[in-house]
């Protein structure tokens, strides 16, 4: 049985408000049940959600499609009229050089998320510890780090070039011979070269690990650390204890936002080394646009460019297990 | 003047006063915004558009001549940027989607390329026979398409030269040996030897090939098939190798080379007075005239590659074409005279190499001794062969540079990789 209709305008037991104006019931009240059906869809979250949805389907989504199409063909980038076929993958996994280069992305990225988490942590915490003790200049110091941040990753390549240069006015290699070290073959040595990539990298993304890390560190109630020096913890049982459980999910989504940022990372590597020498220093992301840039196959790049996807989807996916759940 | 000459004076001045009240020249356009015709044109930033005042408005000028003696054209102008294989491939995917330039630029070693992907239209009507004649042998060949059109206009050329300080070196080496030798008497006394590009990038390939050229090597034959690696082209392509890897490991050049992809590291050397010897483009004589002081610029010679031989003797040749991308006709005239603007004027004012002998001759830029040089060098010009798989030939000839001369892989392996490499990026077209 239908309930009876309230009334309205609205009303205190059975008498209506004092001063409430008689107006007609809302016209959704009065409406049959399939239109009532489309209002609530129209009230649901879906028309709030849908600009987003097909703005993610246009520019997210489309693209991987396409990629995953071209995947499965031999299409080059002149020609890419071609059937279905698993000849670009076969290529792939038959090439020489694919064993290198998952090697070098593996070396870099885990090598540059480390480092920028790392120095992104000592300095955010070098920030707060500042800001309590009202020293001056720690702005400046935040901004200082900032500025590598919003340096094009092409310049930034270009920066560390003239740095790393081995000519005999490079300015890293002046310095060492000023205070009496031999010069050091930055970027002509393969081994050397991987670590100078590595090194352009970290000092880039330590910004963005600073930020969000100088984020969590405020948000850390500080009666807490007041009532482990009352206890006598020492500097590094506070941070051990109080601080490192308290930057746990801070720490992982960090991890997975720099993991993503280094695996795609191709252009500071392509203004710095160019992947060289030989293949010293070419990442997948970069032999995914060499491929496609440099070669024109395109259903390669397109296999290079899924395997990069899979590899950041099933990092992500596994440092996610660990992130904290809210207690229900 | 008589007072009926006056209105007439006026009233001609009324008709072409829209003409020159407004700029003919803008960052996207050249001629009247509000022309009935337009060509969209992709062209680089080292002209019309350049940082130097004087050589934008020289090119302003001739654009300015160009649009006038074309009524009821417009030139809608579109910027490359310095990243060409990207630029390149960006044309390609654009004219193949009908969104592409009408009339572009493209560097001579992405020709083939587009004749392969059949985007480029004739362009034979709009030159005489003799002025195709007269371009030199090299260049005709890379601009000639399967059906026999010029498909393109090679607008200028370049080539690879020995740059050396006659105080260091006096006399330019004419074989491998002798450039060891004086390299390892300049690094004798603590300089840098020799330096040439061996990094990452196309031109290392090409400044190498030279050396593979100069022993009659061929990178693939008729059919276009790619042949380095086997026969008697082996045996000359590792002997190039070594001859880099010799100067390597004698100290002759240092290590560093491996990691050089641009003239203008080169180029840095040569004004820092730390080398003695540098491998570089013809342009860069130039360069070393603008950023060195005299004195110290009058140091510097240039002399042709040496050879295994003294006779043996080659220089890679490059530079950029014109071409139209348009089944327009009217539109590729247009291109055409683009082009012929630029191979000849245009090459005069920048003191680039003309891609024809007349043209040598016709401009008094050309006069000086060190055009000698580079005109005697192009007898030996080889340029990169016309063919779709030269991309990946050259990828691979960097990276295996780059392992060789690091010290990582010997010769023979890295060649077997890079024709394994090769042959299956060659299976694919």
């Amino acid at each position: 049985m239908r309930p009876p209709p309230k009334s309205w305008p609205p009303t205190k037991g059975s008498e209506p408000l004092p001063n409430a104006p008689r107006i007609a019931p809302p016209v959704s009240a009065a409406r049959p049940a399939g239109k009532l059906r489309g209002a609530r869809a129209l009230s649901g979250p879906l028309p709030w959600l849908l600009p987003a949805l097909i703005m993610l389907g246009l520019f997210y989504l489309y693209p991987i499609a396409e990629a995953l199409r071209l995947a499965f063909t031999d299409a080059r980038l002149f020609d890419q009229a071609t059937e279905p076929s698993l000849d670009s993958i076969r290529r792939v996994s038959q090439s020489a050089a694919l064993p290198v280069i998952l090697q070098n992305t593996l070396v870099y990225t885990v090598a540059s998320v480390l480092g920028q988490l790392g120095l992104g942590m000592a300095i955010a915490i070098l920030v707060v510890r500042a800001e309590r003790a009202r020293l001056r200049g720690t702005m400046a110091l935040r901004t200082l780090v900032l500025a590598a941040w919003v340096i094009p990753a092409i310049a930034n390549g270009v920066i560390w070039q003239l740095l790393f240069s081995e000519a005999p006015f490079g300015a890293i290699n002046s310095a060492l011979r000023m205070v009496g070290f031999a010069p050091v073959a930055w970027l002509s040595d393969p081994s050397n070269a991987m670590l100078s990539a590595v090194i352009a990298t970290i000092w880039q993304g330590t910004a963005y690990s600073m930020i969000l890390l100088y984020a969590a560190l405020k948000s850390i109630d500080p009666a807490l650390n007041e009532a482990a020096a009352i206890d006598n913890a020492t500097g590094f049982e506070r941070f051990w204890f109080i601080t490192l459980p308290h930057l746990r999910a801070a720490l992982l989504v960090n991890a997975i936002l720099i993991l993503i940022m280094t695996l795609n990372m191709f252009d500071t590597i392509l203004s710095l080394t160019g992947g060289g020498p030989g293949r010293a220093t070419e990442v997948l992301s970069l032999f995914a646009y060499n491929t496609v840039f440099q070669s024109f196959e395109l259903g390669r790049g397109a296999v290079l460019s899924i395997l990069l996807l899979i590899i950041s989807l099933t990092l992500t996916a596994a440092m996610v297990v660990f992130l904290p759940r809210e207690r229900k | 003047m008589t007072f009926r000459a006056i209105p007439a004076a006026f009233a001609l001045l009324a008709t072409t006063a829209p003409v020159w009240a407004e700029d003919l020249i803008t960052r996207n356009r050249v001629g009247p915004a509000d022309a009935p015709n337009a060509l969209t044109f992709r062209l680089t930033a080292f002209d019309l558009y350049s940082a130097d005042p004087a050589t934008a408005a020289h090119f302003g000028d001739l654009f300015t001549d160009f649009i006038l003696a074309h009524p009821g054209w417009r030139i809608d102008t579109q910027l490359q940027t310095g990243a060409i294989a990207q630029e390149q491939a960006r044309i390609i995917e654009q004219t193949r989607a009908g969104r592409g330039p009408d009339c572009a630029m493209i560097d001579s070693s992405q020709l083939a390329t587009f004749k392969e992907a059949g985007l480029l239209a004739p362009m034979t009507p709009f030159f005489t026979q003799e002025q195709i004649d007269d371009l030199f042998p090299f260049v005709r060949e890379g601009v000639t398409d399967a059906n026999g059109d010029i498909a393109a206009l090679w607008w200028f050329t370049d080539l690879r030269v020995l740059y050396r300080d006659v105080t260091l070196v006096p006399e330019p080496p004419q074989t491998w040996a002798d450039l060891q030798q004086a390299a390892e008497v300049v690094a004798a006394q603590g300089l840098e030897g020799i330096l040439f590009n061996a990094g990452r990038d196309e031109a290392s390939a090409f400044d190498w090939l030279a050396h593979f050229w100069a022993q009659g090597g061929e990178l693939v034959d008729d059919t276009g098939r790619p042949v380095f690696f086997e026969g008697e082209n082996r045996e000359k392509f590792l002997s190039a190798v070594a001859f880099f890897a010799d100067l390597v490991e004698s100290g002759a050049a240092p290590r560093r080379v491996t990691a050089l992809s641009s003239y203008d590291d080169l180029l840095a050397s040569a004004v820092a007075g730390s080398t003695g010897m540098f491998i570089g483009g013809n342009w860069m004589y130039n360069q070393i005239q603008i950023t060195m002081p005299p004195e110290q610029a009058a140091n510097w010679a240039v002399s042709e590659l040496p050879g295994p031989t003294p006779e043996q003797r080659a220089t890679g040749t490059g530079g950029w074409t014109i071409a139209a991308l348009t089944d327009d006709p009217a539109k590729t005239e247009i291109c055409a005279g683009i082009a012929q603007l630029y191979a000849g004027p245009g090459n005069a004012f920048q003191g680039l190499l003309p891609t024809s002998v007349s043209l040598f001759e016709e401009f008094e830029t050309f006069a000086g001794p060190e055009f000698d040089v580079f005109v005697s060098a192009l007898q030996n010009g080889r340029a990169r062969p016309s063919v779709p798989i030269y991309p990946e030939i050259s990828n691979q000839i960097q990276i295996l540079l780059g392992n060789v001369l690091s010290g990582s892989m010997t010769a023979e392996a890295a060649l077997d990789e890079a024709a394994a490499e090769v042959m299956a990026a060659y299976e694919r077209l």
